[in-house]
C-alpha cells in the first residue's frame, strides 16, 4: 500500500491574503489528508491546537510564520516558537517524535501563495514516517479487512 | 496564589494505568493562573493521554471538567453527577484540592497530577516566585515588606549573612538576597534605624501548630 | 584547676591574641583531633573547631572541643544554628560549659545545599544574632528563652563573625554593631587580603564607636597557589583578593607559591597589628594546620605569653 501522509498547516494569514482561494486546489487534490488553519497572527497558536491536529490524525503539523522581525504584532512569531517548543516537549514525553510539530519562519525567497508554500513543505518531507497513532489504526484496519 | 507544576508524564501514567474511564478535573483559580491545572492544561493533558493510549493500543475514555475551585465543597459537588461514569479522577488541583475531593468522594481513587510547590506571585508572564511561607505571624512591616522567612535561604531575622554577593544569594546566584533588598529599601527611604534593634526569635508554633492548623469562624458557619 | 577562657584573659590583658582554626575529621577518630590540637598547642592562644562547615558531616565541634580540652588547649566552640533548634542549642551550650569549654562562636552556618547532605532540613530556628543574645542571657541572667531559671549558668566568652567584604558593603559596620549590642564580646572576621578596604571598614567601625565595645581579631588564610587564590576569589562569596596579590603569586614559580602565600600572610598580620581596634589575628589554614606555627613565628608572635 502506498504511504500517504496527512498534513495540518497552521499559518499567519498575512503570508497569503488570498489564501481562501489559493488553498482550494490542494484541498481538492488531497481531500482529508490536508487541513489548513489560518491565524490572524502566528502568535495566536496554542499548543493545544497542535496537539488536537496530531490527535485528529496528522502525521505532520506545520506552523508557518512571517519572517523574523517582520511580525505585524512584533513578538507574535517569537511567541509562536515557544509554544511549538512546549508542544514538542509534551509529545516527546509520550514517546512521539517532536519533529512532528515544525515551525517554519518565512525567509526570502519564500513562495507567496499558500498553495506554493504547502507544496514546498510537502515535497521536502523525504524522511516522514506515519504517526504511530495512525500506524496502529492502519494495522487494525488491515487486520480487519478480509 | 498557590503554585504547582505538572508531574512528569511517566509518573502520572503509572498512577492511572489501572483505569479505563478517567475524569480529568481542573481548577480555575491558582493553578490556572500558574498555567499548570486550568482548563487549558486539562485539555492538553487529556490530549496527550489519549494519544499515548492510542499509541500503545490501550482503550481509555477520558472526560474533562474544570471547577472554579477544587478546595470548596460547593464546587466539588458539581462532580457528583459525573462520578458514576468514571473509575478514577485525575486531579489538576493543588494538594488542598485533591484532598478536598477525596474527602467528598472517598470511594473513588483521586490521583494528583500536580506537585504543589509554593505560595507566590506572578512576577511577570511565565515567572512565578515564592514570597510567603504561611508562618501565621506576619511581620512584613518590620522588614520593608520583604519576607525574610521565605526569601532568605536561612530565614535570618537579623541578616544579611556573609554570603550576600552583589545583591544575590550565594545559595542560588539567581536569587536576590532578601537582606540586600531589605537594607537597600530602608537605606533609600531613610528608615535604616528599623534594623537597629535585634529581632527576637520567631514563634514557630504559629507555623508548626499541633499538626495541621485550622481556622474556625462561628459567624461564618451555618 | 578551674577551666577558664585563655582567649578572654589574653585580650583583657591587652595582648595581641592569636587563634587558629581546626577542622575535625570526617570520621569517629579522636586521634585526628588530638594530632591537630598538638600541632597548634604552643603557637596559638585558642583553637576554633568548625561545626560541620559547608554542611559536610564531620566529627562534632562539641566533641572535638572536649577532646582538645583534655589535651590542655583552650577551644572555641563554633556552633551553627543551621542544624539545631533552640532546645538543642541551649542544651549544647550548657553541655559545652559543663565540659570546661569556655569560648563559643555563634554562627548561622553555611546553607545545607552546599554540603553532602543537601536533602537535609535546614533548621534555622534562630539566627546567629539571636543566638548571641541567647547565650548572653543564659550566662548573665541565668535564664533560657521563656524565662525558666538555670540551676547553674554557663560560663562562656561569646564571639561572632563578621565579613567586611560581603555585600551590602555599606551596611557591614552597622551589622557588626548590632551583633555587639546583642552581646558579642569578640569578633573573628572573614579572611583579609584587601588591606586598604579593611582599613576603611575599621574606620567605619571606629566611627560607630564599636571598636571600644568588642575585641576584633582579623582573619587570615594563607594562599597555597594561584589556583587556590583564583578559585576563592571567583567562587566564594565575601572573599576579596586584589589582583596585586594574585599577580604576586603568579610572579613566582609554582613550587615557590606556597612560600610566597605564607609570606603574604605574615605581612598581613604585621599590618593588622598596626590597625587601631584590632586585638588579634585568627588564622584559618584550612587543611594546612602545619603552616600555623610557621606563620605565627614569622609574624614574631612566638612565644605566646604566659599568664
Amino acid at each position: 500500500m502506498e504511504k500517504e501522509f496527512n498534513f495540518a498547516i497552521f499559518f499567519c494569514q498575512r503570508l497569503d491574503p488570498e489564501q481562501d482561494v489559493n488553498r482550494r486546489a490542494l484541498e481538492k487534490e488531497l481531500g482529508s489528508r490536508i487541513k489548513f488553519f489560518t491565524l490572524p497572527c502566528s502568535g495566536r497558536i496554542e499548543s493545544l491546537h497542535l496537539m488536537r491536529a496530531l490527535e485528529a490524525g496528522a502525521d505532520k503539523v506545520y506552523l508557518v510564520t512571517c519572517p523574523v522581525g517582520a511580525c505585524r504584532y512584533k513578538e507574535g512569531n517569537t511567541r509562536a516558537k515557544k509554544r511549538v517548543e512546549f508542544a514538542r516537549k509534551l509529545i516527546e514525553e509520550i514517546g512521539l517524535e517532536p519533529e512532528r510539530f515544525e515551525l517554519i519562519h518565512a525567509s526570502s525567497p519564500f513562495p507567496n501563495t499558500i498553495d506554493d508554500i504547502a507544496r514546498m513543505l510537502i515535497s521536502r518531507e523525504k524522511g516522514l514516517t506515519q504517526s504511530p497513532l495512525n500506524a496502529r489504526e492502519t494495522k487494525e484496519a488491515a487486520r480487519n479487512t478480509p | 496564589m498557590i503554585t504547582a507544576e505538572r508531574k512528569p508524564l511517566p509518573e502520572i501514567k503509572e498512577s492511572i494505568s489501572p483505569y479505563k474511564k478517567l475524569l480529568i478535573v481542573g481548577c480555575g483559580t491558582c493553578v490556572a493562573e500558574c498555567a499548570s491545572g486550568g482548563e487549558k492544561e486539562v485539555a492538553l493533558l487529556a490530549s496527550a493521554l489519549r494519544m499515548d493510549a492510542k499509541k500503545e493500543g490501550r482503550r481509555v475514555e477520558i472526560r474533562e471538567i474544570t471547577l472554579d475551585r477544587q478546595c470548596v465543597y460547593e464546587f466539588i459537588d458539581q462532580l457528583t453527577a459525573l462520578i458514576d461514569q468514571c473509575d478514577a479522577i485525575l486531579s489538576l488541583g493543588c494538594g488542598a484540592g485533591v484532598q478536598a475531593i477525596a474527602e467528598i468522594f472517598p470511594k473513588i481513587h483521586i490521583v494528583p497530577a500536580l506537585n504543589t510547590t509554593f505560595i507566590g506571585q506572578t512576577r511577570e508572564a511565565g515567572l512565578w516566585v515564592e514570597n510567603c511561607r504561611a508562618c501565621g505571624d506576619c511581620k512584613l512591616d518590620r522588614f520593608a515588606d520583604v519576607c525574610p522567612i521565605t526569601r532568605c535561604a536561612k530565614s535570618l531575622f537579623n541578616g544579611p549573612c556573609g554570603g550576600s554577593k552583589g545583591g544575590y544569594c550565594e545559595v542560588d546566584p539567581e536569587t536576590p538576597c532578601a537582606w540586600h533588598l531589605i537594607v537597600t529599601r530602608l537605606e533609600e527611604s531613610n528608615r535604616l534605624d528599623k534594623l537597629g534593634s535585634v529581632q527576637p526569635p520567631a514563634n514557630w508554633s504559629k507555623k508548626e501548630g499541633k499538626g495541621p492548623r485550622k481556622i474556625v469562624r462561628e459567624d461564618q458557619r451555618n | 584547676m578551674k577551666p577558664e577562657s585563655r582567649l578572654r584573659k589574653i585580650l583583657a590583658a591587652g595582648q595581641f591574641a592569636v587563634t587558629a582554626e581546626c577542622g575535625p575529621p570526617k570520621g569517629a577518630d579522636p586521634e585526628a583531633v588530638r594530632k591537630k590540637g598538638n600541632l597548634l598547642k604552643n603557637c596559638v592562644d585558642s583553637v576554633n573547631v568548625t561545626d560541620n562547615q559547608t554542611g559536610v558531616v564531620r566529627l562534632s565541634s562539641l566533641a572535638s572541643c572536649a577532646i582538645l580540652r583534655e589535651e590542655g588547649l583552650d577551644p572555641v566552640l563554633q556552633m551553627v544554628t543551621r542544624d539545631r533548634n533552640r532546645i538543642a542549642l541551649q542544651s549544647d551550650v550548657l553541655g559545652a560549659s559543663a565540659l570546661g569549654i569556655r569560648n563559643i562562636l555563634c554562627l548561622s552556618g553555611d546553607h545545607q545545599s552546599f554540603g553532602n547532605q543537601p536533602e537535609a532540613k535546614g533548621v534555622f530556628d534562630i539566627d546567629s544574632t539571636q543566638f548571641i543574645h541567647l547565650v548572653r542571657q543564659m550566662r548573665d541572667e541565668g535564664t533560657i528563652l521563656g524565662g525558666d531559671k538555670l540551676t547553674l549558668p554557663p560560663e562562656l566568652f561569646i564571639g561572632a563573625v563578621e565579613n567586611p567584604f560581603a555585600d551590602p558593603r555599606s551596611y557591614r559596620a552597622r551589622r557588626l554593631g548590632k551583633k555587639v549590642s546583642a552581646g558579642a564580646e569578640f569578633i573573628q572576621t572573614q579572611c583579609i587580603y584587601n588591606l586598604p578596604y579593611f582599613k576603611e571598614w575599621m574606620q567605619q567601625v571606629r566611627d560607630l564607636g564599636v571598636d571600644s565595645k568588642v575585641y576584633i581579631l582579623g582573619g587570615v588564610t594563607p594562599l597555597k597557589s594561584v589556583r587556590m587564590a583564583e578559585y576563592m576569589a571567583n567562587n566564594v562569596a565575601g572573599i576579596d583578593i586584589p589582583a596585586e596579590i594574585i599577580d604576586r603569586l603568579k610572579g613566582v614559580p609554582s613550587k615557590d607559591q606556597k612560600k610566597e602565600g605564607l609570606k603574604i600572610c605574615v605581612e598581613t598580620i604585621a599590618e593588622l597589628r598596626e590597625i587601631k581596634g584590632i586585638h588579634g589575628v585568627h588564622i584559618m589554614a584550612i587543611e594546612w594546620e602545619e603552616a600555623v606555627a610557621e606563620i605565627v613565628e614569622g609574624a614574631k608572635l612566638l612565644p605566646r605569653p604566659v599568664l
